[in-house]
């Protein structure tokens, strides 16, 4: 259960360090939910034929799905009065399927006095790294009353 | 000279360069910004931030009300998959493929994809009651081989602005498009 009352500053941020991960495992009745709410309904990401058609060992992941838990990463762990710039270079490296447990993880790189944090953040799964990303976000500089 | 069925629109190197710098697509999003789609697109995601359920929450975290995610730009500039004036399915048609406008809309003699980076900048929070557009321009092509075969990594700009003409965010999608050395026909 994450504390929304809970606010970090740019005083909190330590480079180098971990930010909290999330977990979910990827069932098929996950990704028709997902594909329902973001709308990329391509046939890849919920059927297996045709996920198995393309080199994937089962249905898989899309982009949205994957970008949007990098948001609620970034936001449970930025607050409500951080704000995301930008999420870019985002590569995937190998597919996100049915029967993973995928993680969302990340690391701050570096901090600037305006408020701007940059962070290498990626997806894994139990045996390797599937995307990688940089993101930009901006948090408030001090607590304010 | 033709391919094995695919995605993607198929034509020549010249016809693909044709396109270099245009509008490519200009999708109006099906819905507007509201309540129940940002639930459900939460849900799916086990996400519960206050700023995009609880007016009180999101004014008090220093926006105007309710604030959508910002990746929901994805969702709110989809089009339509069947809107009235459009013929009904029959049995036996193709699915429809979520529109990517260098995939399917500019000819390429490729009729294989896939994405390889993508960029997205954010400069607007969406509101409820906003409606979101989504205008694509090809920006670049680079021809390259890989070990998948021949082809060329188009770069997609989209731009997706809100009803007020604001840019809302920039996404910058590079797809390589190719064609696989066994299925080219002479």
């Amino acid at each position: 259960m994450v504390d929304w009352s809970r606010q970090i500053t740019l005083d909190d941020v330590v480079v180098g360090a971990e930010i909290p991960e999330i977990s979910m495992p990827i069932t098929l009745q996950r990704l028709v939910m997902e594909a329902g709410s973001n709308r990329d309904l391509s046939l890849i990401h919920h059927n297996r034929e045709v996920a198995q058609s393309t080199g994937g060992a089962d249905a898989y992941m899309n982009t949205f799905f994957i970008i949007g838990l990098f948001e609620r990463m970034l936001r449970e762990w930025m607050g409500t009065g951080g704000r995301l710039k930008k999420i870019g270079s985002l590569q995937m490296k190998s597919f996100n399927v049915v029967g993973d447990v995928v993680y969302c993880r990340g690391k701050v790189t570096g901090k600037q006095d305006d408020g701007t944090v940059n962070l290498d953040i990626r997806m894994e799964n139990e045996e390797r790294v599937t995307v990688t990303a940089l993101a930009v976000v901006s948090l408030p500089l001090h607590m304010t009353a | 000279m033709g391919a094995k069925p695919g995605w993607g629109k198929w034509g020549t190197w010249e016809e693909t360069e044709s396109y270099l710098g245009k509008v490519i697509g200009v999708a109006e999003g099906a819905d507007a910004v509201e309540q129940g789609t940002i639930r459900r697109w939460m849900e799916s995601k086990e996400f519960d931030c206050p700023i995009h359920l609880d007016d009180a929450a999101a004014r008090a975290a220093g926006y105007k009300g309710v604030t959508a995610p910002d990746n929901m730009i994805f969702t709110y500039g989809l089009p339509a998959y069947w809107q009235s004036g459009d013929p009904h399915e029959q049995p036996g048609a193709e699915p429809r493929q979520i529109p990517i406008p260098v995939i399917f809309d500019v000819p390429a003699p490729c009729n294989l994809s896939f994405a390889s980076n993508i960029d997205i900048e954010y400069f607007a929070p969406m509101y409820l009651g906003d409606r979101i557009t989504r205008t694509s321009r090809l920006v670049s092509i680079k021809r390259k081989t890989l070990r998948v075969g021949d082809g060329a990594f188009l770069r997609q700009e989209d731009t997706y602005t809100n009803q007020h003409d604001e840019v809302v965010a920039i996404v910058n999608l590079d797809i390589f498009r190719f064609v696989a050395p066994d299925d080219k026909e002479d």
